[in-house]
């Protein structure tokens, strides 16, 4: 059984909005072109979005981004509720989603608190030709079908085998490693790594920011999902409030 | 509930009850196996891979990137970790580059119009056939310099091609660019001495100070700025604080610690009231003071942060200040582009701006301006050149005038970015003459393409050779090399048809022609790695091989060459007087001010082809798709004007445009803005006909001095037109997330940790 427990870390402070970690996890995982409908529809699909919060009015207003995908809760609200085991955790801490046992009941996404599940309305579509660029790693999921962040599972399988044909291990941090978010995000907002290894990044990351004066927060933390991705508090020098949603 | 379902599973195991639950239940006990024993489907792993090195083609500074390549085909992009410009990040626009390679609009032959012009109907040619009619028909033409070869502004190896075309050829070379940025040039110029843009050290900086550049999205080299603004906010120093200057809440402006909204075209004057402070208190740089303003010829004392304040909005104290912590916060940068320099006092805007860094001392200093050296070869200019915005005016005169005998375009789409009233169109195709001869070298129809008499296919990006020095480069000599990393597309098209690099139609054009290049070898490819033997010859920099052959493949693995030795050696960047102290802007007139803004996707209408460019959201508004006009919320309260409805905004030269209203609470209730990029009447599936061209609308305005488009500084009156439609955004697609009144989704602190 893998050692291995997957998890983010997300600086708050340094999102920028920029929509790069969006656009490459489209890329990276086949996920469908969200056209002018399906905006409209709202069935827009992205397994990362950033979501802008409003803060007062003009001319004293703050416009603020945060990265959100799915928290891979080690507590998964939306397991339990799956009659098909088709969305289950896997040994490395993963919430994982089988796409053929899924059968398209779509509890899951209602039962899931971050609304980080997207559910195929519609058969995939893309002309011929672009369907040159499909990520060959990932499968293209059908309609009926429910789907959401892997951490890019693909990328941990791949590098992890090539690894050990070279007789090496997967280094903290590496690219190959990394899901496509992480490498994309020009700030460095994202970091990806394993939580069970204490020399990791993330792991560091997580023993420094969640003691007394570190920003390190989970999302909804109340409703004891015990994400494994952990937040750094924006920081602003002038917050009226500590928070806002 | 706190049953999960593990808790759940785990009671079972340990209990017979369960057991006997299961049995009745007719449940076999195997499928209580959630783990398989075999890899589960998404744990496959099949086929090779491997990533490639090259240049990002979509946009202006090309970031460096490495693209997978599987069986041939070209998969994801990434930032190459080496390229000195990215280390390793990229765009949304870098990942759109696949798209464009293998898009399904793409002209895969060169096409002969065969109806009227504009009509849209082509008929396929060989290429033999069709240089050899450009080559009869250019042949013909007496006067040469009436050809007029607009590219978009071209360095590196293919703008030395181009210039060597132009000359030999005797034809006017014209870049062009829908946003020019002649007055970002000048004023590096005018007030640094400098010809190539120099670097921003804004991840060393502690105290940035931004004007109108969104240089978080669109403007410059985002995404090195966006890489150094993760070490300013969060890197070994301390925190950094960032106040930034402009009409319109962008997404820089939000992330700012403080944003500043000034009136359009008063930006010079808030930088001249700061420095005006800073100079009178003593807490700058006294010596570059007095260089600053010719001691004393400049008046600094007409800028007073009193008499400056009600004509900017920005009040006194407030400049009173900024100024406090911009000298106080050493090193301090002081950054100004975009719309701040895109009035008729642009480039005194921008020289105001960029005099600050003078005055603290952050010239040519870690945490500021950091001067770019030449590039490291004997013929490719240090930057490519520039046309402003009367050029191009200028140039639709002799077009009407009949003085225009061919216009030859590639990577420009004038038809497009050039305001209506200034009647380029109209002199491109009719009045009392026309232009003879439309060629254009595209791959995908665009407005100024689908106008043309022939389109001759240019590969793409990523099926082709190149070079580029960065510009802005990273403060060290470095080139980018771009090689194809998947074969062209359209190879099966055979030779004769299918799509080929722009230097080798030129080459091939001026060979038919008979007209020598003097260039090295007969391909782009031959031109470039002669180039690369030059790099090569200096013995120093990032690859070093024994024989040339080592070098190039070295190059080529590494995506480029530099040498972090080599800086700028030359004459420091001392003080010299403010050249032009800012004026009054004119602007047009309208009840509201209209900012037009690039969009972090399609940005100036370049990427409006590309599907997940098109379904980028704005990070502002969250809308795609469309165009839409930000208006503030209370005023559109005012107006009764709600999301989704269609406006018309009106200029004042009579031409207008209609949108869709996205009232918030973020901007002035005396702007609006509205993004770029959309609206083209030439185009294919995912651009053409949808939403509105905001630049067709514009006033002929332009900076008293330089001629540069002063796109920020139309006016406009609104009006609802009765038509209603869906803003497609990504806001509000998922319900509310379920908070009570503890529970944020961002959470803030004062203290940074
Ligand atoms: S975030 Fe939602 S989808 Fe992801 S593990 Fe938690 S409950 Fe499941
Ligand atoms: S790429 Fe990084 S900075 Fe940009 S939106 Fe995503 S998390 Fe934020």
């Amino acid at each position: 059984m893998a050692g291995e427990k997957w998890g983010m870390v997300i600086d708050v402070d340094k999102c920028i909005g920029c929509q790069a970690c969006v656009v490459a996890c489209q890329a990276e995982n086949n996920i469908p072109i969200n056209t002018e409908d399906l905006y409209n529809q709202r069935r827009a699909v992205q397994w990362i979005r950033i979501e802008r919060y409003w803060e007062g009015e003009f001319p004293d207003v703050k416009a603020r981004f945060i990265p959100v995908l799915c928290q891979h809760c080690s507590d998964a609200p939306c397991e339990p509720v799956c009659p098909v085991f088709a969305t289950y955790h896997n040994p490395e801490g993963l919430n994982v989603q089988v796409y053929n046992r899924c059968i398209g009941t779509r509890f899951c996404a209602n039962n899931c608190p971050y609304h980080v599940r997207f559910f195929n309305f519609w058969e995939p579509s893309w002309p011929e030709s672009l369907k040159n660029q499909l990520n060959p790693d990932v499968t293209v999921r059908s309609r009926g079908i429910m789907e959401k962040c892997t951490f890019c599972i693909q990328r941990i399988r791949r590098s992890t085998r090539d690894a050990k044909a070279e007789g090496r291990g997967v280094e903290d941090g590496a690219r190959e490693l990394n899901p496509a978010c992480v490498n994309a995000c020009p700030t460095d907002t994202l970091f990806f790594g394993d939580l069970n290894d204490p020399d990791s990044k993330v792991a560091r990351m997580s023993a420094e920011e969640t003691g007394e004066h570190g920003r390190g927060y989970h999302m909804l933390e109340e409703l004891g999902t015990e994400p494994n991705v952990l937040y750094l508090k924006k920081v602003d020098k002038n917050a009226k409030e500590a928070s806002h949603a | 509930m706190d049953l999960t379902r593990r808790k759940f599973l785990t009671l079972l195991g340990g209990s017979t009850a369960g057991a006997v639950l299961f049995q009745a239940c007719g449940v076999p006990e195997a499928e209580l196996l959630v783990e398989a024993p075999l890899e589960m489907p998404e744990d496959m792993v099949t086929g090779l891979d491997t990533w490639y090195a090259t240049l990002c083609s979509e946009c202006g500074n090309p970031e460096g990137i490495v693209v997978r390549v599987m069986e041939g085909r070209a998969k994801k992009v990434e930032g190459n970790v080496d390229y000195p410009i990215n280390q390793g990040k990229h765009s949304a626009r870098c990942e759109a580059a696949l798209q464009g390679l293998y898009h399904p609009d793409r002209i895969s032959a060169p096409l002969l119009r065969v109806g009227a012009r504009g009509e849209g109907r082509w008929e396929e040619i060989s290429w033999t056939d069709a240089i050899a009619r450009m080559a009869h028909q250019l042949g013909q033409v007496q006067d040469k310099s009436s050809i007029v070869l607009a590219t978009n502004p071209v360095g590196g190896h293919l703008g030395k091609v181009v210039e060597r075309f132009a000359s030999r050829m005797g034809i006017a070379h014209m870049p062009y660019e829908t946003l020019d940025e002649t007055n970002l040039r000048l004023s590096m110029e005018r007030t640094y001495g400098l010809k190539a843009m120099p670097d921003f050290d804004i991840g060393g900086a502690s105290y940035l100070l931004s004007f109108g550049a969104d240089f978080l999205s669109t403007w410059g080299s985002p995404v090195r700025y966006a890489r150094a603004y993760g070490q300013f906010r969060q890197g070994d120093r301390e925190r950094g604080t960032h106040v930034h200057v402009e009409p319109r809440l962008s997404t820089t402006a939000a992330n700012a610690d403080e944003w500043v909204f000034v009136n359009p075209g008063w930006e010079g004057h808030v930088a001249l009231a700061i420095a005006n402070v800073i100079v009178e208190r003593g807490l700058g740089d006294s010596s570059a003071a007095a260089a600053l303003t010719g001691n004393g010829a400049v008046d600094l004392g007409r800028y007073a942060p009193e008499r400056v304040a009600d004509r900017s909005g920005v009040s006194a104290e407030r400049i009173r200040r900024i100024a406090d912590e911009f000298a106080g916060h050493p090193p301090a940068l002081a950054i100004g582009g975009g719309s701040a320099g895109a009035h008729s006092n642009g480039l005194a805007n921008l020289n105001a701006i960029y005099a600050l860094n003078h005055l603290v001392g952050s010239a040519g200093k870690p945490g500021g301006v950091i001067p770019n050296p030449g590039p490291p070869f004997s013929d490719v200019p240090e930057a490519p050149a520039r046309t402003s915005y009367a050029d191009w005016r200028g140039l639709t005169g002799r077009m009407s005038r009949g003085e225009v005998s061919a216009l030859l375009v590639r990577g420009a789409n004038p038809v497009y970015g050039m305001p209506k009233v200034t009647g380029f169109e109209d002199a491109l195709l009719g009045g009392r003459f026309n232009v003879p001869l439309i060629v254009s070298f595209a791959s995908f129809m665009d407005d100024t393409t689908a106008l043309a008499d022939l389109v001759l296919p240019e590969n793409h990006g990523l099926e082709d050779w190149g070079s580029d020095v960065p510009d802005p480069g990273p403060g060290y000599q470095a080139v980018g090399i771009r090689q194809p990393v998947v074969r062209p597309f359209f190879e099966g098209r055979g030779v004769h048809l299918g799509a080929r690099s722009f230097a080798d139609a030129l080459m091939g054009i001026a060979q038919t022609m008979e007209v020598d290049l003097g260039l090295e070898g007969e391909s782009f490819e031959d031109v470039l790695q002669a180039g690369a033997r030059e790099l090569f010859e200096t013995g120093r920099g990032s690859v070093r091989a024994n024989d040339f052959r080592a070098f190039w493949n070295g190059a080529l693995q590494r995506g480029g060459w530099w040498d972090t030795t080599a800086a700028y050696s030359g004459p420091s960047l001392s003080p010299r007087q403010i050249a032009s102290a800012p004026g009054e802007p004119s602007l047009g007139s309208g009840a509201f001010a209209l900012v037009p803004y690039p969009s972090i996707g399609i940005t100036d209408g370049r990427g409006a082809h590309l599907p997940w460019l098109q379904a980028t959201q704005d990070p502002i508004t969250t809308a795609s798709w469309q165009t839409w006009v930000e208006i503030n919320a209370k005023r559109a309260e005012e107006m009764d004007v709600r999301e989704g409805d269609v406006i018309r905004l009106t200029a004042s030269n009579g031409r207008s445009i209609e949108a869709l209203a996205y009232p918030h609470p973020g901007i002035s209730p005396d702007v609006v803005a509205v993004p770029m990029g959309q609206g083209h009447t030439g185009g294919g599936q995912y651009d053409k006909d949808r939403g509105a061209n905001v630049m067709s609308l514009l006033d002929s305005l332009e900076d008293s001095e330089t001629g540069a488009l002063a796109w920020a500084a139309t006016r406009v009156n609104i009006a609802k037109t009765g038509g209603w439609m869906r803003v497609p955004r990504f806001e509000n697609t998922a319900p509310d997330l379920a908070t009570d009144e503890d529970q944020h989704i961002i959470k803030l602190t004062a203290e940074d940790s």
